[in-house]
């Protein structure tokens, strides 16, 4: 086992073998992850059930479907066979192929590995080529061994006349994913009393296969802890505690989540959820200038609404699919539910993107730019990792290179590199006609004043230039004015001399305040009067959105050999991945009539959202599982293919999409179906057959302890102090650099490089962290070093780090410090002057419980031992510029019982 | 299954050095540890990334870096690089091309050094009178004469021989020495900023960003006054007993938590990352304490003179931490220090002032400690200056302005031969002529020292592979011992 995925730090092989971009990254990863589930197929122990049809295969047989193509797509297919590539004139695709062997004659004799060449060539690593790093395993090679031994047998049909690179086998149509969506039974359950909720008819089926069961149900003041973190990301505070523990009526639970789901905060969170798939940025990334997207934050503030209003699902993809295809161009005059619609569309504007950046290479990153975005969509509402395809067949998965090319056609038109719309030109102005014209009265007043402005400039060098004349021999005077006076161009070379020679005669706009401070502070003056003019302009809004132009044909798509743009080959028809297309395909028209655009992205969503898609309803319930369990049914939620890893409980999934689509594809149903459950409601502590049977709590025999996100531990050290700011949405707060380097939050103010005066922020930086502004190159410090994603493109999944950069952050950072000395204050404010009751109002704030008295003893001992140290310590002076006077002895040590507990695993983690 | 000898000594390791695993959890390594004994599957993970040492690509000859950053611009032809040429050309014109920063006060007239150089030490490199320190240590330095940015303004000429590009949002060296080589210490930062009490240099924090590289590889600032590093050290009102409470009791709220979370990971791997919070705070007390330094030693840099203290309590500061295992060190001079376009006469020799003696010590001081083979040591800065008067306002005034097309830098140890020079500029030192080398060739030549090959060193963003180099850049083999 090697110690990462990918090792660090990366050194580049000495020679590349060009199999282009995509299946270059594959790399390390890529042998790893194919191995693991392969061989990691076994669920736990004798759990795995319903897997049919693999076992009614011989487990003996060696097929070529089966075992042997899947090898041969993963090491051969690129030069033997694919893209119009066989060389020695070996083409592996199919198994008569393979029979019929190359230029040099047969490459296998059935029957007989040893007289095989084929098998001898990978035997004894001479296949593939030695420069080749992905390497076939020991199993693998044995595998072709015992194929050819066997007779190489190939139990399906094979096709004459198809184009083999399309060729997708019945194996590979098999694979669970691809199958219809259907609606399970409910297993029966030995004891349905335990069941508070379908869902745990099939978590309690798996489990008693084992002889495991769930767990009992939290206590509530857990229970409240836990659901108001996972719907809201913040905690509960002490009176909502209390009521829900005192509410003894009948449906208090069902009450409480109501209550959950309605509050605004709700979107706020699960918004950030999906911004994370969408891979939501407020800067454009790619390269290092990282520009910034003034008018990214209008599709944050939607998807936000979209959850608290619980948009049906299949109207929210539709619209950031295809928003602008349910408008009628042109976006002028719009109403806000138009807007809303144009806005949706910034889902496909999200992936990093260079085109705007000089010095790129814009063919290059604009197809980046369309290859990002195709991986967004796919990882965030298909579940499959189709960029594999872009260069070749896809090694693993059933999508071919032109599937792949036929994807891209569908947001082509949009997202046309030939037609390519730089970042600044890909907006809508939400301007009125009223608008305009206020704006431009007011243009007028300020071009008068740069006209006053450009005349006094003139005079200002004009006596500039004298004054310096004057200092030099008065001899150069007259030759010095005329040369001065001579256009640059027409200058003799003894003028040019003449102008080198005294340089200090110069005297240009740029370099008047060299000379003459006071000129040029009156010239700004004038200026800055312009921009106050300009400033009473109505605010002008823009959009920043996707949509086809309406007067040009729609863009062509080619496959591009081994993926190289620059190389087009053949011309695509917009289309769905063939493995996920129905019988007959998918209704999408290269330009429907009836449209002004093309159509094909909302026809693609339609289909998409059509309830008949495998995959669609699969991975986003599966998602919604996954964010409230920390793990997903599939616990790859991004990738559903055969390098994932296969659903734990694949009936459950089926049920829950079912559930999702057949109640108008509502998120607040599936919050509660699934809050609901036992399985839910469960505690998080382990016992010992658990750990022996199912250490993984694969199989859910209890809720797991997980850490709070970075967003939501900087939101709830805000909350319990008592100053978080919930206004909400709006532009994105910004993030700068502070005086050693750290990313605060703070507007920039620069000087000559440096930063400048701090300015002040009016509480802005008091807001929940889905309003920080999202700077791809300035991760900010406070929840940098909790696992927030780095938006390359997206983040599918979150890691959850124990680092010891989060201690130091926790015990010494200004942020940490400020806000426990404010959480002090409001315990004083709120508790009066007794120590105890501070103390037990501190816990219930912080960690929602009520702390028992030996608690509540040693916290008052801690208090008093910290402020019997700080009273020994000479009198802290009073801080230069602070209005605040400095805390007293008693006041300090309780700031460090407050930082104690936001530092605490209490306060860190969720039951 | 079989036990795996690197699993068993990597568990150790994490044990031991929790601060080491950058963004990679404990916890979820230990967990896969064990499910990979249960079930032998791997789970897909982020990439990660960590300080631990790596190897390097080929033998080193250079294992810690401790660069002395003159920002502004220091005067090569009134420091290193002596030129007759411009006593013969006094108050005259130049008779070339000169490419000025500052029209209003530019002149053509031609600015002898008004400082006598003469040669030093066994080699005879000459050097002005304003290094006197440095010509006790000028057979063990390298001084390059042939330096070229060719981009005449401080903060592109600072990008370059910072990040190899004048763009901003690249990392620094000291970013790509830590990414390629880790660090040898986890319980100190792997790449150190030693700022100036007065103002950051120009550019600021980019002087020693990560760039595109994770945070991990940022320059951690060592501050003047206190808190000396953000986050590592508390305000000093919390220091020592009120954090050592504090730590105690968070650490009986852990404990008592994870007494009913039995096996939870994840809650025993962040009481250990606390444990290991605290250690580092002793290790950076300790290491910038500089009362264990002798008497004898702290007179060697300098710490009793009032004019060149603060530098070399830095340089002295330096030193510890790359003994301690540091990788790189950066001690900048404060805003525009060098930058001297006027009054260069009075500027100038307090600028030397306050480094020169500082400086040499540390090479010295490196040497008699036997650290010099394997530690760099880089002065210089961004630019150098023109020949030519600027602010012509009478002898006390003048200066002279940015010149980037030649100046001169010295390097010392890590593989580097001493007493040498290398490369020279015009007859007015205006501009490399013979073995120029720029900021490139810098960059390979260091890395190189390191056991890097630049080319290989590479990062992918957006699945394009970026280096330090980028293609560009030789290493100058001439320098290397």
């Amino acid at each position: 086992m090697t110690r990462t995925v990918r090792s660090r730090p990366r050194f580049a092989p000495s020679k590349i073998v060009l199999l282009g971009v995509v299946s270059a990254t594959i790399g390390v990863g890529a042998i790893l992850v194919g191995t693991a589930s392969r061989v990691a197929a076994a669920e736990p122990s004798a759990a795995s059930a319903g897997d049919t049809d693999r076992a009614a295969l011989d487990p003996d047989t060696v097929t070529y479907e089966k075992d042997v193509r899947p090898i041969f797509k993963t090491h051969c297919f690129h030069c033997h066979g694919e893209a119009g590539v066989a060389e020695s004139g070996l083409d592996l695709r199919l198994r008569r192929l393979v029979v019929a062997g190359g230029d040099s004659g047969e490459a296998i004799v059935a029957g007989h590995p040893d007289e095989s060449p084929l098998y001898q060539y990978v035997r004894d690593g001479d296949m593939p080529p030695a420069e080749v790093p992905l390497r076939p395993s020991e199993a693998e090679i044995e595998t072709i061994e015992r194929w050819i031994r066997q007779g190489a047998i190939a139990t399906e049909p094979e096709p004459e006349d198809l184009d083999p690179d399309q060729y997708i086998t019945q194996q590979e149509r098999q694979h669970w994913a691809y199958q219809p969506i259907e609606r399970p039974a409910l297993p029966e359950v030995t004891d349905p009393s335990a069941a508070t909720s379908p869902i745990d008819h099939f978590i309690l089926a798996r489990q008693q296969a084992v002889g495991l069961s769930l767990s009992p149900a939290a206590e509530r003041a857990q229970l409240i802890r836990r659901v108001t973190f996972d719907l809201l990301g913040l905690p509960p505070t002490p009176a909502e505690v209390q009521a829900f523990i005192e509410d003894t009526r009948p449906g208090a639970y069902a009450r409480l989540l109501d209550r959950l789901l309605a509050s605004p905060q709700y979107g706020e969170r699960w918004g950030r959820h999906w911004l994370d798939v969408a891979g939501y940025a407020d800067s454009e990334g790619y390269a290092t200038e990282d520009p910034l997207r003034p008018h990214a934050f209008h599709y944050r503030d939607y998807v936000i609404a979209a959850f608290n209003d619980d948009k049906p699902f299949d109207q929210f993809a539709t619209e950031q699919l295809a928003g602008d295809e349910l408008l009628t161009p042109p976006f002028e005059n719009l109403d806000a539910e138009q807007t809303e619609k144009l806005v949706a569309t910034g889902f496909l504007r999200m992936a990093p993107d260079g085109t705007g950046i000089k010095g790129v290479d814009k063919a290059l990153a604009s197809n980046d730019v369309v290859a990002k975005t195709i991986e967004i969509v796919s990882s965030s509402m298909l579940g499959m990792t189709v960029g594999c395809a872009q260069c070749h067949n896809h090694r693993y998965d059933p999508i071919t290179h032109k599937d792949y090319h036929s994807f891209r056609a569908l947001f082509e038109p949009a997202l046309n590199p030939k037609k390519w719309l730089p970042p600044s030109r890909r907006r809508v102005s939400l301007y009125t006609d009223a608008d305009r014209a206020t704006a431009a009265e007011l243009e007028v007043e300020a071009k008068a004043i740069l006209a006053e402005r450009t005349k006094k400039q003139n005079e200002f060098i004009e006596a500039t230039f004298q004054k310096q004349l004057a200092k030099l021999d008065s001899a150069l005077h007259e030759p010095i004015s005329a040369a001065r006076a001579t256009p640059a161009k027409e200058r003799t070379a003894e003028q040019k001399q003449l102008l080198k020679k005294h340089p200090s005669v110069n005297v240009t706009a740029g370099s008047l305040y060299l000379y003459d401070r006071a000129a040029a502070n009156e010239l700004k003056k004038m200026a800055d009067q312009a921009a106050a003019v300009r400033a009473r302009k109505p605010l002008e809004q823009f959009v920043r959105a996707v949509w086809e132009p309406v007067d040009q044909p729609p863009a062509e798509t080619f496959v591009f050999h081994r993926g190289d743009h620059e190389q087009p080959t053949t011309l695509v028809a917009p289309g769905e991945l063939g493995v996920l297309a129905p019988p007959g395909g998918v209704p999408i028209a290269v330009d429907d009539p009836s449209r002004p655009t093309t159509g094909r992205r909302l026809a693609y969503a339609r289909w998409l959202t059509s309830g008949k898609h495998p995959l669609f309803a699969r991975v986003i319930a599966n998602r919604i599982w996954l964010l409230h369990f920390g793990q997903g049914l599939v616990p790859t939620p991004a990738d559903f293919g055969t390098l994932g890893v296969e659903p734990t409980h694949p009936e459950l999934l089926d049920w829950l999409a079912d559930e999702f689509t057949a109640n108008g594809w509502s998120v607040k149903h599936l919050h509660r179906v699934i809050m609901m459950s036992a399985t839910y409601r469960q505690q998080s502590g382990r016992h010992a057959k658990g750990q022996a049977i199912d250490a993984d709590n694969r199989l859910y025999w209890r809720m797991p302890v997980r850490r709070l996100e970075a967003e939501a531990l900087r939101d709830s050290v805000l909350a319990v102090s008592g100053d978080l700011n919930l206004k909400a949405g709006g532009p994105a707060v910004p993030v700068m650099a502070n005086k050693v380097g750290q990313f605060v939050i703070g507007k920039e103010n620069l000087s000559a490089g440096r930063p400048g005066a701090v300015l002040p922020m009016h509480n802005e930086d008091l807001r929940r962290s889905v309003y920080i502004q999202v700077r791809r190159s300035r991760p900010l410090s406070v929840l940098d070093p909790f696992d927030m994603p780095r938006m390359e493109p997206n983040c599918t999944v979150r890691s959850a780090s124990t680092v010891s950069p989060q201690s130091l952050m926790l015990m010494n950072s200004p942020f940490v410090l400020k806000a426990s000395e404010r959480f002090a204050r409001r315990l004083r404010r709120e508790a009066g002057d007794d120590v105890e009751t501070q103390v037990r109002l501190a816990w219930r704030l912080a960690y929602a419980t009520t702390p028992s008295d030996r608690d509540v003893q040693q916290a008052v001992a801690f208090v008093q031992a910290q402020t019997t140290h700080f009273a020994s310590l000479p009198k802290p002076g009073k801080a230069a510029k602070s209005k605040t006077p400095p805390l007293q002895p008693a006041d300090e040590a309780m700031t460090s019982f407050c930082q104690a507990l936001l530092s605490s695993n209490p306060f860190l983690y969720v039951d | 299954m079989s036990v795996d000898p690197k699993r068993n000594s990597r568990r150790h390791f994490l044990a031991t050095n929790a601060m080491s695993l950058g963004s990679v959890a404990l916890a979820s390594l230990l967990q896969q540890d064990r499910a990979a004994a249960n079930s032998e599957r791997l789970k897909p993970e982020p990439r990660t990334y960590s300080l631990d040492p790596q190897p390097p690509q080929h033998p080193p000859r250079a294992r810690a870096m401790i660069s002395l950053w003159m920002q502004g611009g220091p005067s090569h032809i009134d420091l290193f690089d002596p030129k007759p040429k411009l006593n013969e050309y006094d108050g005259k014109t130049f008779p070339g091309e000169i490419k000025y920063d500052n029209a209003a006060q530019a002149s053509s007239k031609v600015l002898a050094s008004p400082w006598k150089f003469a040669p030093r030490g066994e080699c005879g490199t000459e050097l002005s009178e304003l290094v006197p320190h440095l010509a006790n240590v000028v057979d063990d330095i390298c001084l390059i004469r042939s330096m070229q940015t060719g981009v005449n303004n401080h903060g592109q000429s600072i990008q370059a021989m910072n990040t190899g590009q004048i763009l901003t949002g690249r990392p620094v060296l000291g970013s790509w020495l830590t990414y390629g080589l880790g660090s040898e210490t986890q319980e100190l930062p792997a790449f150190v900023a030693l700022i100036d009490p007065g103002q950051l240099p120009v550019m600021g924090v980019e002087n020693w960003t990560n760039g595109y590289l994770p945070s991990l590889y940022q320059g951690t600032v060592v501050r003047p006054s206190e808190p000396r590093i953000m986050n590592l050290t508390p305000p000093q009102r919390l220091k020592g007993k009120a954090q050592q409470q504090y730590l105690e009791y968070l650490s009986h709220l852990n404990r008592q938590h994870l007494e009913q979370r039995q096996g939870e990971l994840d809650l025993e791997a962040r009481i250990a990352s606390y444990e290991l919070a605290a250690k580092m705070q002793t290790a950076a007390k300790e290491a910038l304490d500089l009362s264990q330094e002798s008497a004898a030693t702290k007179r060697l840099y300098g710490c009793d003179d009032p004019a060149c203290k603060d530098f070399a309590e830095r340089c002295l500061i330096a030193r510890r931490l790359v003994e301690r295992g540091v990788r790189c060190v950066q001690v900048f001079t404060e805003n525009q220090r060098w930058d001297h376009h006027g009054s260069i006469r009075t500027g100038l020799p307090s600028a030397c002032k306050k480094v020169d003696q500082p400086s040499a010590a540390l090479v010295a001081d490196l040497k008699q400690r036997g650290l010099l083979d394997s530690t760099l040591v880089h002065w210089g800065g961004e630019m150098g200056r023109l020949p030519v008067i600027q602010n012509d306002a009478g002898a006390a005034k003048v200066g002279r302005d940015h010149n980037t097309y030649g100046f001169s830098m010295w390097l010392a140890g890590g593989g580097v031969k001493g007493g040498m020079t290398f490369g020279t500029t015009d007859e007015f030192g205006h501009k490399a002529v013979e073995n120029p080398v720029n900021h490139f060739d810098y960059h390979a030549t260091l890395l190189h020292l390191f056991g890097l090959d630049g080319e290989q060193l590479v990062f992918e963003q957006n699945n394009q592979e970026r280096s330090l180099l980028e293609g560009k850049g030789r290493v100058v083999h001439e320098i290397l011992a």
